[in-house]
């Protein structure tokens, strides 16, 4: 059995070698492999963790939060396994346990963390045995490659309820995570933001969640923060806003960081990430829920998060003559409109560039867009010097803008990515911004890296003359 | 003043929808049109023959389930309006609806709006992509393009198509057609943003609008440089020949 379990781990890392070798970036193949040689591997590597499994799963900032809590537990001295590229499919899961292991099969590590796509939870679910399960929030995704959210939530509600020993750590704003408290009969954290007087009152991206859970009712908001993120509470049952074990007050933009106060257990602490964006204090406020719930020190995990670098394109940040530039990934409307929401609040004058592809993975339906509130770049277009888009559909995309009312002389179509790219990055604003879907991404991130390194280089040169 | 009437944008708000109601709204402003858009939701007042244009969305089964409650309430209201010349955009599920009525896979028939004379029989496959479809305008050919995403099969009556394939799948897969169109009533499964690319297609609706409020003229051109370049890429992309 053990030999099985290690002729399928080298079987893995073989398909690895040979995908680098070929250039691909196929993260999810070893483990494929793997599975192939050994459909337990997955099981029998994953029941090795000594310490337990923590599982994100949600449709926005999944990545981001499981890499923060692997930055934790790593900062607090542990040893750990983690998906980090976002390969979040069984396929991917099993890989970065098959890429951790010796080739005898035998993994070392205290902790495993492991995002998981939200079609993927039942599956995965049957094979290991998470001991924390944090869910970030639910809204709909590009519609020809998911099934409806109503299915999901109840195929991950289903797949929860058959483990044991679990405890969730949960968005107690949103109304499609919060029932998961009563619906699961499992153990529940609730982690929240605190409605200000600066919160929106009403909303005008209101998706899903209009309705109570439980018992169809018109759900009543006293806050948005975006979505049907809020403060609500059902108009004829008791479903309700679960009052959070922690809750964060006073959010607000710093400069570069994002700050807000954190009061759990009747302790109050300051909480501050480097990382732009209200969904990314979300984030960091579900990873410091996962880790307090773990056990680390509270100090360890403030200072890990507030040194916490996004990966690539979730507002990954570059230099580039004196410049700042973020590059993040955009693919559904409430995170799309996010990212902008986090654009417009950052002063300074900005360049912006964004990449539409329909390949498989970007959704071949682009609709979505339409659903995005470029309104908001409309309104205030003065700090906003140039808007370029490219990709396949970088045209729909143009058009877009122009509806949104977005002067047409800032619109800019550059068919080819690398002119587009550089483009933005040279134009005459303070920053530029990049938003790309999903197969621009890697593209967009190259070219940037080659313009900034070279940059870089370039300026050592200089000063090595003179 | 010409009045826009968004049907359930609450509800039906996933496939970009909204964009139908930008472009015909702001091609109206672009040309000094007077234009105000107003919001209905489930259970509002709304009488069908104030209102200029009318936009019926697609959603999912459930929101699908609930507005066609919704809608049964006013359909005698919406009736005398289309017979009275409202122009109304219904998209794939909204489309629909519209109809005699909807068989399901079991062989259950659910009744629709029966407005229009067509019924739709639930299909064992999705039919899911670019489609362009070749609409007669004003007595011209015009090629117009989308997305749709559907797996119910639609079969016309007494009434005429929207337009021909050119290429995708359209009403059924099967007999070529794709939409509906009744009196002033246009119905697509080319579903989301549908206007805003085809400009020729809001326009001619704007026209119609104008022409039931007794105003009988040309429109001005607009710079529809975006638009041509939106379409023209997709096009290209189905290898069809723009005429
Ligand atoms: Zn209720």
């Amino acid at each position: 059995m053990i030999f099985r379990l290690s002729a399928a781990v080298l079987a893995g890392r073989i398909a690895s070698w040979l995908c680098r070798v070929r250039g691909f970036r196929g993260s999810s193949m070893p483990g494929l492999v793997a599975r192939k040689a050994d459909p337990d591997s997955l099981r029998k590597l994953a029941a090795q963790v000594r310490k337990g499994t923590i599982v994100v799963s949600g449709t926005n900032g999944k990545t981001t939060t499981a890499n923060m809590i692997t930055g934790v537990l790593g900062d607090a001295g542990y040893k750990v396994v983690s998906n980090r590229e976002g390969a979040n499919m069984i396929g991917g899961v099993t890989s970065s346990f098959v890429m951790s292991s010796g080739i005898d099969g035998k993994i070392d590590c205290d902790y495993a963390v492991i995002e998981i796509d939200e079609a993927s939870m039942p599956g995965v679910l049957k094979e290991i045995t998470p001991g924390v399960v944090v869910l970030t929030n639910f809204f709909r995704d590009q519609l020809d490659r998911y099934w409806e959210l109503d299915k999901v939530i109840g195929v991950i509600r289903d797949s929860l309820r058959e483990q044991k020993n679990v405890v969730m750590v949960l968005n107690a704003d949103d109304p499609l995570v919060a029932q998961f408290g009563k619906t699961t009969g499992l153990p529940a954290f609730f982690y929240g933001l605190a409605g200000t007087e600066h919160s929106r009152k009403t909303s005008t991206q209101m998706r899903e969640a209009r309705f109570c859970p439980f018992c169809g009712a018109d759900l009543n908001y006293d806050f948005y923060h975006y979505g049907q993120l809020g403060t609500y509470n059902c108009l004829k049952c008791s479903f309700e806003r679960p009052k959070p074990r922690v809750e964060a007050l006073d959010a607000g933009v710093n400069g570069e960081a994002n700050e807000c106060r954190l009061f759990f257990d009747r302790r109050e602490v300051s909480l501050s990430i480097q990382v732009q964006g209200l969904y990314n204090l979300y984030n960091a406020l579900a990873a410091f829920s996962a880790c307090l719930q773990l056990g680390i020190d509270v100090k360890t995990i403030l200072k890990s998060l507030n040194n916490y670098q996004p990966v690539t394109g979730r507002m990954e940040k570059f230099s580039y003559k004196e410049k700042n530039v973020y590059l993040s990934l955009v693919k559904n409307p409430i995170g799309f409109s996010e990212v902008l929401a986090a654009l417009c609040a950052a002063k300074g004058s900005k360049d912006v560039l964004i990449a539409v592809n329909d390949n498989d993975a970007d959704g071949k339906d682009i609709s979505w867009l339409w659903d995005v509130d470029f309104e908001m770049l409309a309104s205030d277009h003065r700090p906003i010097r140039k808007l370029i888009c490219s990709g396949v559909r970088g045209e729909e995309m143009a058009l877009r803008l122009k509806y949104a009312g977005v002067p047409v002389e800032k619109i800019v179509v550059n068919r080819d990515l690398k002119v587009a790219v550089k483009n933005a990055l040279n134009g005459s604003a303070g920053g530029a911004y990049l938003f790309s879907t999903y197969t621009a991404l890697w593209n967009v991130h190259k070219i940037v890296k080659q313009l900034a390194d070279k940059e870089d280089a370039d300026a050592q040169h200089l000063s090595s003359v003179s | 003043m010409l009045s826009i009437c968004h049907l359930y944008p609450d509800l039906l708000n996933l496939y970009g929808d909204r964009g139908n109601i930008m472009a015909f709204h702001k091609r109206c402003l672009w040309r000094k049109i007077p234009v105000k858009t107003k919001c209905v939701s489930l259970g509002e007042d709304v009488d069908f023959s104030e209102h200029d244009f009318v936009l019926l969305g697609g959603g999912s089964d459930r929101e699908q389930n609930l507005i066609s409650s919704d809608l049964m309430k006013r359909r005698d209201n919406l009736q005398e309006a289309i017979e009275n010349g409202l122009v109304v955009l219904a998209i794939c599920g909204g489309y629909q609806l519209l109809g005699g009525y909807y068989l399901t896979r079991e062989g259950e028939s659910i009744p629709g709006l029966d407005i229009l004379d067509f019924y739709t029989q639930a299909g064992d496959r999705r039919m899911v992509g670019n489609i362009a479809v070749e609409v007669e305008l004003g007595g011209r050919p015009v090629q117009v393009v989308g997305f749709e995403n559907h797996s119910g099969q639609t079969f016309l009556g007494g009434i005429r198509s929207l337009g021909k394939v050119l290429s995708g799948n359209g009403n059924n897969g099967r007999d070529g057609l794709e939409g509906a169109r009744y009196k002033n009533v246009f119905c697509s499964y080319l579903h989301g943003p549908l206007l805003p690319k085809n400009n020729r297609l809001t326009d001619a609706l704007i026209s119609l609008a104008l022409r039931r409020r007794g105003l009988n003229y040309q429109l001005k051109s607009l710079d529809d440089d975006f638009e041509d370049q939106a379409r023209g890429v997709m096009f290209k992309r189905m290898g069809i020949k723009v005429k």
